[in-house]
């Protein structure tokens, strides 16, 4: 029963880390987020269903299509519900970003249907069992990919021009623009690659959570609670606690009960924030007198 | 201040500008349905306005009611929100003015509606929402029908058939964590403890779960020999992948439930052998209701068969409560809310309906069309459902 | 023409009963004051402090199962039962409050969700007190039209408090928190804890709302409470205008009335309800109120300033030889590097001493741990008898040491009059409830608080600005008012970093004439961090010189003038 725990808390969990660096990656260019991040991990399921299902495409076209569709999706959230109100002080994007997602939401229930559907996967057919408990190799797939992409995205930023430009607009904006980094772009691209990655959780979960409207709701949640215990401006720190949320979660509902789940687990949230008030590997901000 | 004032207007204005016009001798009959459209439910909702509006096609297509009125379907998003659904249910009756309004998927939202039915005395049909309580109100005249399963009976036919036609003696139980498995919780326990059998555990879960493996291994080591769930398709068909994950092959006796969207899409050929209950078929023989139905279905909401239907039982069920409605109102020779819901408890003329034959539907004391007389006990198998004997 | 709007539209709002027996139209109309009741406590919180809460629907759940409770299961009369819940919910929030208002921004938003979401799941998990997910049937309720009557009641009367507050010394403290933490603090003033306060006052009121929505329903269940319910608090309190005090009634109208008008599009509604959200942020980035109304500050006219205003009274200085200030064997690391090290000073109960220094010296940290800001590494300060290292900035502040910053902090929603105020009144903030219910107790002080910063705006030359934003100040006056901030706190030591900075010659002439007419009239003891030599060398009794964080040099402006160590350390940073 231990085994089946952990595999199933590390591959939602490391899909919460995925999703959550997401909000980590627009945090930091912009100090804005999409708080309904949640519908892009939707978005990517309905979109990777729809292609691949109701066009019949095989998987990697599908996907090819899914990944350009979504980058399209962040931008499009950011030149509509962000950019205008681009490091004001007013949290009207926290608003629009909302809105967004009931309009986003909404739309796919209009075109995609109102019950879940089955995204069919080679790797969900047949249980791998071990001893009295077992698992899909999906649920191995998933937190491999979803680390390789962790790992990817810190490559980016730390070895290639480009990420290193990204990080150098998070670091200090001003000082960027002086280097002739073009601001509202590197928002943009950040935009984009946080809704990519929210859309590879989408597809990895699909075969899982199966297919429907309001899949992303819940996830985008947990999400948000893990880049926050994490530390906003901490990939690490997100990835860590990314995977211990899935763990814990998935240790508490196999040995309390479902119920006390959630309680339990945001009660930690709570917890965690009152001993280390910026994230788990998040450093408190000097103070600025 | 000033334009407090003026928005306040505007509002007023607005309201009663969207308010129906008083309605002349051939205006349409209007019926409000007050369910879940939008959020995770909403297929049920779909599902409800599907039955209603093809029996109101049907009595449409005859002439309408009441020398000539013809009626139309009002719908309105509760959201699963009780509050929502308390406000929903007074615009249906005081601007739209609805003659009757069907209810859906949502127990908590039927019984945070009851005392507005009672207050404004407008018949309350039940598609779905099973929730014992919600027919069975205290209220004095009722104003509240089900055509739809009620808890209390479908869990006595559950019990039944675990330990009679299964013959077995440790059964678990598996709800979700909603109003919906709690009404189950006390209807199982009750039937259990008349029959002197313990249950081995209850085990629950909630909404969006996707793995139930947990519950299950507790009931497993619990020695549990059948499983009975109350579960939505979504979660029902996460508890028959978990099964398979577990590697159990223990016997599953389900609430109706998990007939409300796909099942057998979302697992495959995991469902085969899960039997559950049933209000309505549409797999099999069909009565000559039911074969005008599956081709108003395929015609008007292009359902190619009955696999493709996603949830039968609300289709059925408003269908039939429908039907009965239009009966009411003719005997009563009025809309009028009380003569309809008189006439509803005394309906003269027996019914030959979808589901079975009423005759009569409801009586003072019971308003409930359906009892475990009628349910009916089925099995997934290669998708398709096969109805089992019961005994 | 304000308050016959008023009351036309309090007419209208209790007239409704009588125009019409539509029972939608009421029950619209009280979900209208339940939000307004709920929005115009959040405004308390974020649109005066500037905090956000997305757990307000629990407050709201724990008021209303409280009240169900109390009345179902204890028997008790539902106006105590609904008191009961208010306090209640109140309690709550004090606890909450505590600890998530140790964050902020995201994080105090993820802090609030995860509150909503456990009292949710427990309301749903405690099925013996709270009936579990069916929820609790049967409250005993009043007919619709009680029950709108006496929600809008409430709902009028919530608004009224919130009036109230805002004109109090309360409400000056929590746009003071918001404007600028760090001169609110150097005021005296507990930013924690005067959010703690906003938070729970905003947590009761939710709780009232709770309260009569269970009574309005007669059956509560936790799917009333979720999220979902805590975003659409947010959202029609940002629809309707943060921080006005009809903000809350306009968002509440639109945000119920608006859905009503779209529920018979169905399938497309909620599509149109987010195009509409989105479309009115654009037009509205201020709100409604805030669109419509124009920014008019809600602060109270300064009193005219009596003939003749006397400078304010002698400070507290007993006169007593030795040292006021004694900063002793001071140092200070930041990662690794030294700041600050062995820096020892006396400053005595009159006079002016300055501090000065090439960039980078350490003056303005030595500042930032005179006033709390920082906590020395090794060392100790002490003011008179107290010790100041280790204390907050608030308490140091309460101590009697005030001070200005290199860029002058002004709380800029507030009008000139009201910065004064503030620094008059300090931590003394009076009585909350009081402060809610416009006591003529409060209102008289009131008056007061009015009358001396009129006073001392007078004194300063100010007075024509006196009912301005401060945010419309000119850059010289900014300077003069953060001053005038700081003296109204009548403090013992007043630290000023860099006075001068950005002023013409003219100006930095004014500076001089009134720091020495300060000191030459009993004003406090004065710590001057300054670049201006001029300044410095015009009006300091004593100078001390940091140079990479120690000090070079200290004596009257001839000595350190013929100083050969600062004569090096400048002429070495001046290259």
């Amino acid at each position: 029963m231990l085994v089946q725990l952990l595999v199933t808390g590390l591959a939602l969990g490391s899909m919460y880390g995925l999703v959550a660096l997401g909000y980590h990656i627009t945090w930091v260019t912009s100090r804005t987020m999409n708080f309904a991040q949640g519908t892009a991990v939707m978005a990517g399921a309905v979109v990777a269903y729809g292609c691949h299902v109701g066009l019949g495409w095989p998987l990697l076209p599908s996907l090819a299509v899914t990944l350009a569709a979504l980058a399209a999706y962040g931008i499009a959230i950011e030149r509509i519900a962000v950019y205008p109100f681009f490091r004001t002080a007013s949290p009207a994007w926290l608003l629009s970003t909302i809105a967004c997602g009931i309009i986003a939401e909404n739309t796919a229930m209009l075109l995609f249907g109102k019950d879940a559907r089955a995204f069919p996967s080679a790797l969900t057919q047949q249980p791998i069992l071990v001893g009295g408990a077992g698992f899909y190799p999906q649920e191995l797939l998933i937190p491999v990919v979803g680390l390789c992409l962790v790992a990817g995205v810190q490559y980016f930023y730390h070895r290639t021009s480009y990420g290193k430009q990204l990080k150098a607009v998070a670091w200090n904006a001003e000082a960027a623009s002086l280097m002739g980094i073009h601001i509202p772009r590197a928002v943009m691209a950040a935009y984009a690659l946080s809704a990519v990655l929210a859309a590879v959780a989408g597809v990895l979960l699909a075969p899982i959570l199966n297919v429907a409207a309001t899949m992303g709701t819940i996830i985008g949640l947990k999400a948000f609670a893990v880049a926050i215990i994490g530390g906003l401006e901490s990939a690490p720190g997100i990835i860590v606690a990314g995977l211990a949320y899935g763990l814990v979660e998935s240790l508490v509902a196999g040995y309390l009960s479902t119920g006390a789940r959630e309680i339990v687990g945001f009660a930690l949230v709570i917890l965690v924030l009152i001993i280390r008030p910026w994230g788990l590997l998040g450093s408190r901000p000097t103070r600025r007198v | 201040m000033r334009y407090v004032c003026s928005l306040l207007l505007a509002c007023a204005v607005a309201l009663s500008l969207s308010a129906a016009s008083p309605a002349p001798a051939a205006s349409p009959l209007k019926i409000g349905l007050a369910a879940a459209v939008s959020g995770g439910s909403a297929a049920s909702g779909e599902a409800i306005k599907r039955g209603i509006q093809i029996a109101i096609d049907e009595i449409n297509a005859k002439g309408g009611l009441l020398g000539g009125r013809k009626l139309e379907l009002v719908i309105r998003d509760d959201e699963g929100n009780p509050a929502k659904g308390v406000t929903i249910a007074r615009e249906l009756v005081e601007r739209e003015k609805v003659a009757a309004v069907f209810g859906g998927l949502h127990t908590t939202v039927a019984l945070a509606q009851v005392p507005v039915w009672h207050e404004l005395k407008t018949p309350y049909m039940g598609a779905w929402a099973a929730g014992t309580n919600i027919a069975q109100n205290g209220k004095k005249p009722n104003y509240v029908f089900r055509v739809s399963a009620n808890d209390d009976y479908a869990d006595r036919y559950l019990t039944r058939y675990a330990l009679d036609t299964l013959k077995k003696t440790k059964p678990g139980l598996l709800l979700e964590n909603t109003a919906w498995g709690q009404s189950n919780e006390v209807g199982l326990l009750k039937w259990l403890a008349e029959r002197k059998v313990k249950h081995v555990g209850i085990e629950k879960f909630n909404w969006n779960d996707p793995d139930m493996s947990p519950q299950l291994l507790r009931l497993k080591n619990a020695g549990a020999d059948v499983v009975i769930m109350v579960a939505n398709a979504p979660e029902g068909a996460q508890v028959v992948k978990s099964r398979a994950k577990i590697g159990w092959a223990v016997p599953m006796v389900a609430h109706w439930g998990i007939s409300g969207g796909r099942f057998a899409e979302l697992t495959g050929d995991l469902s085969d052998g899960v039997a559950f209950l049933q209000t309505y078929s549409f797999f099999g023989k069909q009565n000559e209701r039911g074969q005008a139905l599956l081709k108003a279905l395929k015609d008007k909401y292009g359902v190619k068969g009955p696999e493709d239907i996603i949830a039968p039982v609300g289709t059925a069920n408003a269908y039939d409560g429908m039907h009965l409605i239009a009966l009411a109102v003719a005997q009563a020779g009025s809309a009028d809310g009380a003569k309809v819901r008189d006439a509803l408890e005394s309906l003269q003329a027996p019914y030959a309906g979808l589901i079975k034959t009423y005759k009569p539907p409801f009586t003072a004391d019971q308003h409930d069309a359906l009892t475990d007389d009628d349910y009916i006990m089925v099995v997934w198998k290669g998708g398709k459902i096969v109805p089992v004997a019961t005994k | 023409m304000r308050r016959i709007g008023w009351i036309i539209l309090a007419a209208a709002v209790f007239g409704l009963p009588l125009a019409t027996a539509n029972t939608y139209y009421l029950y619209v109309g009280a979900s209208v004051g339940l939000l307004t009741i709920v929005t115009a406590g959040l405004n308390i919180l974020t649109g005066f402090t500037g905090q956000i809460s997305l757990g307000h629907a629990g407050f709201c759940a724990i008021g209303a199962y409280l009240a169900a409770i109390l009345t179902v299961g204890a028997g008790l009369h539902p106006a105590a039962a609904a008191l009961a819940a208010v306090a209640g919910a109140a309690a709550v929030g004090v606890v909450v409050a505590g600890a998530a208002l140790r964050v902020s921004g995201p994080y105090l938003a993820m802090v609030t969700i995860a509150f909503g979401i456990i009292v949710e799941g427990v309301l749903v998990e405690w099925v013996g007190l709270t009936g579990g997910p069916g929820g609790i049937f049967d409250i005993p309720k009043p007919t619709l039209a009680q029950g709108y009557l006496i929600i809008c009641a409430v709902a009028a009367c919530a608004l009224w408090l919130v009036r109230n507050l805002r004109a109090s010394p309360w409400g000056r403290a929590f746009l003071a928190v918001r404007s600028s933490e760090v001169a609110a603090e150097s005021l005296g003033l507990s930013a924690y804890f005067v959010r703690i306060v906003a938070f729970t006052i905003s947590a009761g009121f939710a709780g009232a709302s709770g309260a009569l929505f269970a009574f309005l329903n007669g059956y509560i269940s936790p799917d009333s409470f979720g999220l979902q319910t805590s975003i659409l608090y947010l959202l029609a309190l940002l629809f309707g205008g943060v921080g006005t005090v009809a903000g809350p009634l306009a968002g509440s109208l639109v945000l119920t009335v608006l859905p009503e008008l779209l529920t018979s599009l169905v399938d497309y509604r909620l599509i149109l309800y987010g195009l509409l959200l989105l479309t009115s942020i654009y037009w509205l980035p201020a709100g409604l109120v805030g669109a419509l109304a124009g920014r008019r500050a809600a602060g109270f006219a300064a009193a005219p300033a009596p003939p003749a205003a006397a400078p304010s009274d002698a400070p507290a200085a007993e006169g007593q030889p030795g040292a006021l200030l004694e900063v002793a064997g001071v140092g200070i690391a930041f990662g690794g590097v030294a700041a600050l090290a062995e820096v020892s000073v006396q400053v005595p109960a009159t006079g002016i001493h300055a501090i000065i220094g090439p960039n980078g010296a350490g003056k303005t940290t030595l500042l930032n741990i005179l006033s709390g800001f920082y906590s020395p590494g090794s060392g100790t300060v002490r003011l008179g008898r107290e010790a100041v290292s280790g204390r907050p900035p608030y308490a140091v502040a309460r101590l009697g040491i005030a001070r200005t910053f290199q860029t002058a902090q002004l709380f800029g929603d507030l009008t000139v009059a009201e910065n004064v105020a503030v620094g008059i009144a300090g931590r003394r903030l009076g009585n909350v409830l009081g402060a809610m219910l416009g006591a003529p107790a409060v209102r008289r002080r009131e008056r007061r608080l009015a009358e001396e910063s009129g006073a001392l705006l007078a004194a300063a030359g100010l007075a024509e600005w006196a009912d301005r934003p401060a945010d419309a100040l000119p850059a010289g006056s900014r300077r003069r008012l953060e001053i005038v901030r700081a003296l109204a706190t009548r403090p013992t030591l007043l630290l000023l970093d860099e006075p001068a900075a950005g002023l013409g010659p003219t100006e930095i002439r004014e500076l001089i004439a009134e720091l020495s007419a300060l000191r030459d009239h009993g004003g406090p003891a004065i710590i001057l961090v300054e670049h201006h030599m001029d300044l410095v060398m015009a009006i300091s009794d004593r100078i001390t010189v940091l140079d990479y964080g120690r000090v070079i040099a200290e004596g009257s402006p001839g000595e350190v003038r013929r100083h050969p160590g600062v004569i090096e350390a400048y002429l070495g940073a001046a290259g």
